[in-house]
């Protein structure tokens, strides 16, 4: 098993080579001058060559490549083309409230979605379950920041329950943290949700169906536990995989509900740098972002063999 | 036969008795009316999507004004009977910009979603058949997903300039690994079918095979994840005006339009609020028709989905 | 009183193209320690009949009437709280498919010990012990260290060996077998019929067994009820039936007439092919539901349902061309 995993360890390394090709070869596939688009519509021919130049673009696109890969392996993202500072600092600032953004938030979103989809399951066709996949529907049809402000409106303006805007770092206490932080997770939470819902829906009906279930209510098993003990264990594989895949939707969910919410963490950082057109800081922030989501599914796959016997290689 | 039964049976016979119905017989429902009571989730969907549609394509007969022009003596108006949804911060008419703003969406949905269908059928197709493509194609759609798609869409937006061709440009590169994954697998499962093998045996070219056996059977699941790409790129087009990495300012897009009402959100939240039920609607009914499409057409795919 | 007595139990069901009569109108009864069994083609609502008295029909789509009373009280009219207590306890069940009848995610000892738990009041070592224990009595080899395997671990005979040792722990008084051996190998057929009569006289169980194959009936039950299109059209002891049917569709049952004991030479009878197919059941049927298959079938049939008679001594089939006895002998 150990062979299994360290083979699933290294396999991630292509993965994120083609990430770093990518996110790198746009400079060069994008169409038009990407150095005259960074620069800008009021920048003069000096400051289009000079960031040509500071981007590398003057020079051949393999060997560029590489510099800049080592570069990146050597744990050094660039300087900003705005602040001229490192990349790598101006992320270090950022990361906290994102990240407690993140980890609210999926607490919240697993805490909701999965008794959420079981009920709905066992509760197939009935009301409960039109209820639940309709809020579902509702929630992949909203854009995230349409539901901040929805709930920004009610809560803060109208109810005036929480702040409007703005981030309590933890130091401060863990109360004023979180007290900061409910808005914008539930916020990001309702599309995640939305999506672990009905996939952990899906996933029981198929488990409720299954003979062992018929088993375990013959042998005069409550519900709840069938739900709980005989079903969610194996429904487990397919709502791992799904709350793993739907950390891309959290990452870009992120970055608006940091903008609604006037939260200074990486998503402030990367629509800042976008109307900046500061293209270091944006290679940045996607690499790191990418790179966290291949660490977690690879977590996800390393979980698939706690939760199935039958996948423990 | 059912005026024989009213006879009197021939004395001696033993007759058993009627059995009461345990469940009360229901009429199936039938034609239009039927359909709408069986699935009113699609009836809903499909109705909207029509009406949006007429929207966008009749935006200039529906009571509105030029979207663009602005009126800096009527700035900031509430809904009124002169404008239905009141005026933005340039005095132009909200009403006009929400129904204009119905062609950006639907056009960028519908383009992405052909668009990311045909490229992604052809790598998935084309992956799926060669052996040496496939090691290649797969690890480049790895590391592509490996990418949240907002991301990948918004360092493509950084690079050009803002344009509704560059936008639906982002969003279909970000969606099209998804279909590629997609037929490969179905193109996979396919290449085990025994009929599959015999034709391959037979020695029917494999252009023949992938037009006769394969071809047909990606159109279901495909038909279901375009006009999830639909919605999905609809709402991506939103979050990147909304960010300033979409459509130019000038377009009235529903994303623009509640990124202009940002900065006046908690004085003026009908600005924000009419677009978004806009596109939410509209998303809303793409879903539906989605859910609708994929319980017609591919049963299976409900629980990978 | 019987153990079981089942009184024109219907089920039905419903579908999107109409009410599915799976089950309509079957009365039969079960007496301590004595095994009953259900024979007829799939679909004919064998299955559905035993679902129904385990309760276990989901409502809706399904809904069953008249009454199965067991010891006297019609499960029917139970709480599911009450029902609860009886499955696993009092009533048993064992399923054809070994293969997924298991949860694969829980290992065998747990499984077993589980019902023990819910109705013995045993703690986890304690259903433990027991588990191993009943593992022991089906014939399990080293059933310590397969109490802590898997389900995927254990080969298709075990795990129905497994199901068994399930079934039985609580020492049930009705053990319903739904196809027990038809997922299996020839060979182990007969070891676990053997393994059930066997159990059976340990435990006093009373065995309601369903089954499309004859070879097993003949094998294993002291009377049969045969089904067709949801209905029984025939009961008899099980000598009596194979020596002389009395309805068309036994009869054609019975085109291969098996041999008593055949099954333990290793050869089962599977049900000779009839002519036609089974009637939906989805429109009310008039007239005998058999009449359009029935190489007898005249005109009255097809108008007038013939009702259940008792054609000889505990002997009952609904055909209107089987005379009784007592007139035939007269």
């Amino acid at each position: 098993m150990t062979s299994i995993v360290f083979r699933r360890v290294l396999s991630t390394i292509p993965v994120m080579g083609v990430v770093a090709l990518f996110v790198f070869s746009l400079l060069y596939i994008a169409p038009g001058d990407p150095a005259a688009v960074i620069a800008g519509d009021q920048a003069s021919p000096e400051d289009v060559e000079r960031i040509r130049q500071g981007l590398g673009l003057d020079r051949p696109y393999l060997v560029r490549f590489f510099e800049w890969l080592l570069q990146i392996l050597r744990g050094d993202l660039g300087v900003s083309i705005f602040t001229n500072l490192p990349v790598t600092t101006m992320i270090a600032q950022r990361v906290e409230p994102t990240l407690s953004l993140m980890i609210v938030t999926l607490i919240i979103a697993v805490g909701v979605a999965v008794p959420m989809g079981v009920v709905a399951a066992w509760k197939a066709d009935t009301w409960i379950d039109r209820s639940a996949m309709g809020f579902a529907v509702f929630g992949f049809s909203t854009p995230v920041f349409v539901v901040g402000y929805l709930i920004a409106y009610l809560f803060a303006l109208k109810l005036g329950w929480f702040p409007v805007q703005g981030y309590v770092p933890i130091a401060r206490g863990v109360g004023p943290w979180l007290h900061s932080l409910i808005l914008p997770s539930v916020t990001l939470a309702l599309v995640y949700i939305a999506l672990i819902a009905r996939i952990t829906r899906a996933a029981m009906l198929d488990v409720l169906s299954q003979d062992y279930i018929r088993t375990a209510k013959a042998k005069g098993v409550g519900q709840r536990q069938i739900l709980f003990v005989h079903g969610l264990k194996n429904a487990a594989v397919p709502i791992v995989t799904v709350i793993g895949i739907g950390v891309a939707l959290l990452i870009g969910g992120a970055v608006v509900t940091e903008s609604v919410f006037a939260i200074p963490g990486l998503g402030r950082l990367i629509v800042d740098a976008i109307l900046r057109r500061d293209y270091p800081v944006i290679q940045g922030v996607v690499l790191l972002f990418s790179f966290v989501y291949v660490l977690v599914n690879l977590g996800v796959d390393l979980v698939y063999t706690f939760v199935d016997p039958r996948i423990r290689y | 036969m059912a005026e024989a039964a009213r006879l009197a049976p021939p004395p001696g016979l033993a007759i058993a008795g009627d059995l009461p119905d345990v469940i009360p017989a229901r009429k199936p429902l039938k034609g239009f009316l039927g359909f709408v009571r069986r699935r009113p989730a699609v009836a809903f969907g499909g109705g909207l999507l029509i009406a949006m549609v007429f929207v966008a394509v009749f935006a200039p007969f529906l009571g509105t004004v030029d979207p663009g022009v602005l009126a800096t003596s009527k700035r900031l108006r509430p809904p009124s009977a002169e404008a239905w949804f009141g005026t933005d911060m340039l005095g132009r008419d909200l009403y006009s910009r929400v129904l204009y703003g119905a062609r950006v969406s639907l056009i960028v949905g519908f383009s992405v979603a052909a668009l990311a269908s045909l490229i992604g059928l052809a790598i998935g197709l084309v992956s799926g058949m060669v052996r040496w493509v496939d090691g290649i194609v797969m690890r480049l759609i790895d590391g592509l997903m490996s990418i949240p798609p907002i991301l990948l869409a918004v360092a493509l937006m950084a690079l050009t300039r803002g344009s509704l061709q560059n936008v639906v440009i982002a969003i279909t590169v970000a969606e099209i690994p998804r279909v590629a994954r997609l037929v490969r697998g179905v193109v996979l499962s396919l290449r085990e079918q025994p009929y599959v093998d015999a034709a391959v045996a037979a020695g029917t070219p494999t252009p023949m095979i992938v037009i006769r056996h394969i071809l047909p059977n990606t159109i279901a699941p495909m038909t279901v994840q375009a006009t999830y790409i639909c919605a999905s790129a609809m709402i991506v087009e939103a979050i990147l005006s909304f960010i300033g990495a979409g459509v130019p300012p000038i377009t009235p897009s529903w994303g623009n339009i509640m990124a202009e009402g940002r900065a006046l959100w908690q004085v003026k939240p009908t600005i924000v609020f009419f677009p978004a039920i806009f596109l939410s609607l509209t998303v809303l009914a793409v879903n539906l028709l989605g859910d609708g499409l994929r319980d017609a057409l591919d049963p299976r795919m409900a629980k990978s989905l | 009183m019987a153990l079981l007595e089942v009184d024109r139990l219907q089920t039905h069901f419903r579908t999107p193209d109409g009410v599915n009569r799976a089950v309509d109108g079957v009365s039969f009864s079960i007496e301590k320690g004595e095994t009953l069994a259900v024979v007829g083609e799939s679909g004919c609502g064998k299955s559905v009949t035993a679902m129904s008295i385990m309760r276990l029909i989901a409502e809706p789509p399904g809904k069953s009437a008249g009454e199965i009373r067991f010891e006297g009280r019609d499960l029917l009219k139970l709480s599911e709280k009450e029902m609860k207590k009886i499955r696993g306890d009092d009533i048993s069940m064992i399923f054809q498919e070994p293969m997924t009848s298991l949860n694969p995610v829980l290992k065998v000892g747990r499984q077993i010990g589980e019902s023990l738990r819910l109705h013995q009041g045993l703690d986890r070592g304690q259903a433990e012990d027991k588990a191993v224990e009943m593992l022991q009595l089906v014939g399990i080899p080293e059933p310590k260290r397969r109490a802590g395997e898997y389900p995927h671990q254990l080969s298709g005979g075990m795990r129905q060996r497994v199901m068994i040792a399930m079934a039985l722990a609580c020492s049930p008084k009705l053990l319903i077998a739904d196809e027990p051996t038809t997922a299996l190998d020839v060979t182990i057929q007969a070891q676990i019929l053997d393994l059930m009569r066997d159990l059976k006289d340990r435990v006093g169980a009373a065995i309601l067994i369903i089954t499309h194959d004859l070879g097993v009936v003949a094998e294993v039950a002291d009377r049969v009820v045969v089904m067709y299109a949801g209905r029984k059209v025939e009961e008899a002891p099980v000598r009596d039936l194979f020596a002389k049917p009395r309805h068309p569709y036994t009869r054609g049952l019975l085109g291969a007439v098996p041999k008593l004991g055949s099954s333990l030479e290793g050869k089962t009878e599977k049900l000779a092919e009839i002519p036609g197919i089974v009637p939906s059941l989805k429109t009310k049927i008039e007239g005998c539901v058999f009449a359009g298959r029935c190489p007898e079938a005249e005109d009255v049939c097809r108008e007038f349902a013939p009702a259940l008679e008792e054609k000889a001594p505990r002997h009952v089939a609904a055909c209107h061309f089987s005379p009784r006895e007592q007139e035939a002998a007269a």
